[in-house]
């Protein structure tokens, strides 16, 4: 039977995962026909609910929506002030009642898509949920990640960054690990908690974890100062010198071709250099076109109990 | 239940096939696209003979999953395994191939599919059975054989490299 | 009335459950003992195999009356108590106003006066709980107040905390202190651990509760005061008490909610809000330490914390809903069912924490089965069984982990004085 929510990876299987990512290949390869849409959710709506602003996963959703040939709406979120529970609840009657199919979420609370997953028959996508889980975007790196390396057991991927308060670091670690993928931790001591997880190495200084871990991939978080209400460090600059991928330090990755992935938006000067979005390896551009791919595998798998 | 085609009455199937569509090809290319799933496996096996008769053959693979009518009424949605079609569908004379009409409803979404690969000359139809009861002004230009079925019958066709063994069952309701 | 509790067993703080009647007359116990003649014109029950022991009470609970009526009234949680097996309660003060004035001490304990146990209460250190002014101290006390706490938040001024020590105590008073470092505790929705890791929610470290322990108890130390400290989540703040009270003679206490010493973070599951707490579920290494440590004698009572909510506000993002849990209907028999039953602590503990004790603190008679005392006894029994569902508590909320759960023994009755509160 297939799965009404798309929660987590935490609560997928291998197997399923598998089939996510086979599934998302033949719909990547419509995108080199000249109609890149199928009918396969015709006459279904698909509701765009974020409370967090966020114009890429938000696009990439759409237009993933759109290539099945559902009707997409977005629901217009006031954003400006913290939006509390009640009208979180109140919003999704009002949804139910206007007989969505499925809605993707977006949430600054931890918990919330699984909370409305509860209230509605409508598949629910969770699309970000505070600092705990963005499946969508671990189906995506892991899409990624196997394009390069179709066997990906024992490859590793060095998570570089905000440990603590990221979503993409728990559930791309998630996955990864899921599949075989050896995981590392690589950031500030205040910002990779040594509770994450005891298989999961830490390491807090960069040259360190090369050497010792000697990853295939380093992914970058990004360094989100909107989740951070007391400072973890001292300064960009310091992090950058210390974490950042530096000319230099892009000049040894590409000797030892390794492969540097982002989730987005970058920022220059902080986590990367400039040169890195020029770099052969760098994999930013395939995670955002496998990003629709993705996220068409996770609707097209899903089935609401709305009828 | 009782045996519709044994293996030699398939082969003599798939044969007439190749003999009808080899005739009305004249020197032309044949182009082949199989619907996922057995009808693929037709159009291999017809393609092989129409190619021992020296035909130019070209092979394509549709699966129409994501054109289906039927969706709301499945349980899982039906497993993806992608369209492979690496010739030029514009221009093309594209023969679809599957191993049984019924009602016309799976037909309906390959020509739906097919036309987003591109915009062919024509399309024509080749079954390897015709079961009849037809929902859909849809009729096959080439049929291997056809069964007397009643509506309800239900008909399992088996293939030698998708199950195993060429068979065809009627299992009457 | 005149009633005659044949065949059970009789517990006290002191000693194992004794078999022997109970004979009682006019709200008094006119006699125990095994094998009495049944009086003429008594009511005989029957309690055999049954436990006969004095009243629960609970320093611990949460009505919210006034401002909170929507989640409990003073008089639904009397009802929860009294379905429990408890007969006697003490509410904490952060209502809506708080109670910190005579003037909400007196509507408070009026509304209790309908209520079939005593219903005591608590009152705040700083008006409004707001941590700027000391509350009226003279006032609450002539009202009734014993205890003083601004509940479930510290006092974050420890010099205030230091006067309001000094001039209470000159009262007779006692505080109770919740202790949080509040920098540290954060949202204060669940432990930090590993869990709040997984759940993506910033969590309360242990290291907030012992902070701030570690203050209160120096503070306590230094003035002379009488400090109680709530429910205790983990073992280096419970170690702390101890260390203060037998080692510099502190008069200080400690107190473990029944919630700590069987749950842990990793029952939070995903996001069930029905063990959201604070302090927060800690590790089953705390709830370990915790039971040895009320085995022990670190603690000196148990106490539910009984903090209702609606099932609405429950529903909401972990983050978003409220902290407690409803503690007075399942108290007794979840820890019969926890502990008791398999044999890790006995019935005298029970009534020594969940009932002498506390009733101590609270310069209370003691309620005892036993000669010439006045009746405030319950029967338990231990081969009954309790389903909780919504229709069988008496709380107006049902926020517990034991919803609709099938636990071992059963409150089959509650007398208190001339009444029989609760017969089953």
């Amino acid at each position: 039977m297939a799965r009404k929510d798309f929660l987590d990876i935490v609560s997928l299987d291998r197997e399923e995962i598998i089939q996510l990512l086979d599934q998302a290949e033949p719909f990547k390869d419509l995108f080199t026909r000249s109609v890149k849409k199928v009918p396969a959710l015709k006459g279904k709506t698909v509701l765009m609910l974020f409370y967090e602003p966020s114009t890429r996963t938000l696009s990439s959703f759409e237009v993933a929506a759109k290539r099945l040939s559902a009707d997409v709406t977005t629901f217009d979120v006031p954003s400006s002030s913290v939006t509390k529970g009640e009208s979180v609840r109140d919003t999704i009657d009002t949804l139910q009642a206007m007989r969505a199919d499925y809605i993707v979420v977006r949430h600054g609370l931890s918990g919330q898509p699984a909370a409305i997953a509860r209230q509605t028959g409508a598949s629910v996508i969770n699309a970000g949920d505070g600092a705990h889980a963005h499946p969508t975007q671990a189906l995506l790196d892991a899409f990624t990640l196997r394009e390069k390396f179709p066997e990906m057991e024992g490859k590793r991927v060095l998570i570089t960054g905000d440990i603590l308060h990221s979503r993409v670091a728990r559930s791309t670690s998630t996955i990864l690990r899921k599949l075989g993928v050896k995981v590392a931790f690589l950031g500030p001591g205040s910002l990779v908690p040594k509770t994450a997880s005891p298989e999961i190495p830490r390491f807090t200084n960069y040259d360190q974890a090369i050497r010792e871990f000697g990853p295939d991939a380093v992914y970058l978080l990004r360094i989100q100062k909107e989740r951070m209400a007391a400072p973890f460090f001292p300064s960009d600059r310091e992090y950058h010198n210390l974490y950042g991928i530096t000319d230099e330090r892009l000049r040894q990755l590409a000797g030892q071709g390794t492969y540097i992935m982002h989730p987005g938006p970058i920022n220059r000067g902080v986590e990367l250099c400039d040169a890195v979005l020029d770099y052969d390896r760098c994999l930013i551009s395939q995670q955002v076109e496998n990003g629709i791919a993705a996220r068409m595998s996770v609707l097209y798998g899903l089935k609401p109990q709305t009828s | 239940m009782s045996i519709a085609l044994d293996q030699s009455a398939i082969s003599t199937a798939l044969s007439r096939l190749a003999d009808q569509l080899f005739l009305d090809a004249g020197t032309d290319t044949i182009d082949l696209v199989g619907i996922r799933s057995r009808g693929d496996e037709v159009s291999e096996r017809v393609a092989a003979l129409l190619k021992e008769k020296g035909a130019n053959v070209r092979l394509g693979v549709l699966d129409i999953s994501l054109y289906r009518d039927d969706f709301e009424h499945l349980h899982e949605n039906p497993l993806l395994q992608g369209s492979e079609i690496d010739f030029p569908i514009d221009g093309s004379r594209v023969i679809l191939v599957d191993d049984v009409i019924f009602t016309g409803r799976t037909i309906r979404a390959a020509l739906d599919a097919i036309f987003d690969y591109g915009r062919p000359a024509a399309v024509e139809l080749a079954v390897l059975i015709d079961r009849g009861h037809r929902e859909l002004p849809i009729e096959p230009r080439y049929v291997g054989v056809t069964l007397e079925t009643d509506r309800l019958d239900h008909v399992r066709v088996g293939l030698m490299k998708t199950d195993g063994e060429d068979v065809v069952e009627l299992t009457q309701k | 009335m005149n009633l005659f509790l044949k065949g059970g067993e009789v517990a006290s703080e002191n000693t194992a459950p004794a078999r022997a009647d109970v004979w009682i007359e006019n709200g008094r116990i006119k006699a125990v003992g095994a094998d009495l003649a049944e009086p003429e014109g008594a009511r005989v029950v029957d309690v055999s195999g049954k436990i006969v022991m004095p009243g629960m009470f609970d320093a611990h609970v949460h009505f919210r009356e006034p401002g909170g009526e929507h989640k409990e009234t003073i008089l639904d949680g009397s009802e929860a108590a009294i379905n429990g097996g408890i007969t006697g309660v003490v509410m904490m003060p952060n209502t809506s106003p708080s109670i910190d004035s005579a003037t909400v001490v007196k509507r408070v304990l009026d509304a209790a006066k309908e209520c079939r146990i005593p219903v005591l209460t608590s009152g705040c250190i700083t008006v409004g709980r707001k941590g700027h002014e000391m509350a009226g101290i003279d006032g609450m006390k002539k009202a009734g107040v014993l205890m003083l706490t601004d509940d479930g938040d510290a006092v974050p001024d420890a010099a205030l905390l230091k006067r309001a020590m000094e001039y209470g105590s000159e009262f007779g008073m006692f505080f109770a202190s919740h202790c949080e470092e509040p920098q540290l505790a954060g949202p204060r929705a669940l432990n930090e651990g590993a869990v709040s890791y997984r759940l993506g929610i910033e969590g309360t470290p242990a290291l907030a509760e012992e902070i701030s322990m570690s203050r209160d108890l120096a503070l306590a130390h230094a003035t002379g005061a009488t400090l109680h400290i709530q429910h205790v989540s983990t073992a280096i703040g419970m170690e702390q008490i101890k260390w203060w009270r037998d080692e510099r003679g502190a008069k200080v206490s400690g107190e473990v909610s029944p919630h700590h010493l069987m749950f842990t973070d990793e029952d939070i599951g995903d996001y069930d809000t029905h063990y959201k707490m604070n302090p927060p579920l800690r590790t089953a290494e705390a709830n370990v330490a915790l039971l040895e440590g009320l085995k022990n004698g670190a603690f000196r009572i148990i106490a539910t914390d009984h903090a209702p909510h609606t099932e609405f506000e429950k529903s909401r993002a972990f983050e978003d809903a409220p902290n407690g849990i409803s503690g007075l209907d399942t108290a007794l028999v979840s820890l019969f069912d926890r502990f008791i039953d398999k044999g890790e602590f006995g019935w005298d503990l029970i009534v020594k924490r969940y009932s002498a004790e506390p009733r101590r603190m609270m310069e209370l008679e003691v309620a005892e089965v036993a000669e010439g005392k006045i009746v405030d006894l319950i029967v338990f029994d231990p081969n009954g069984e309790t389903t909780f569902t919504k229709e069988f508590m008496k709380s107006k909320s049902s926020n517990t982990p034991f919803l609709n759960k099938t636990l071992k023994g059963s409150v089959e009755m509650v007398v208190l004085g001339d009444e029989v509160l609760l017969e089953r």
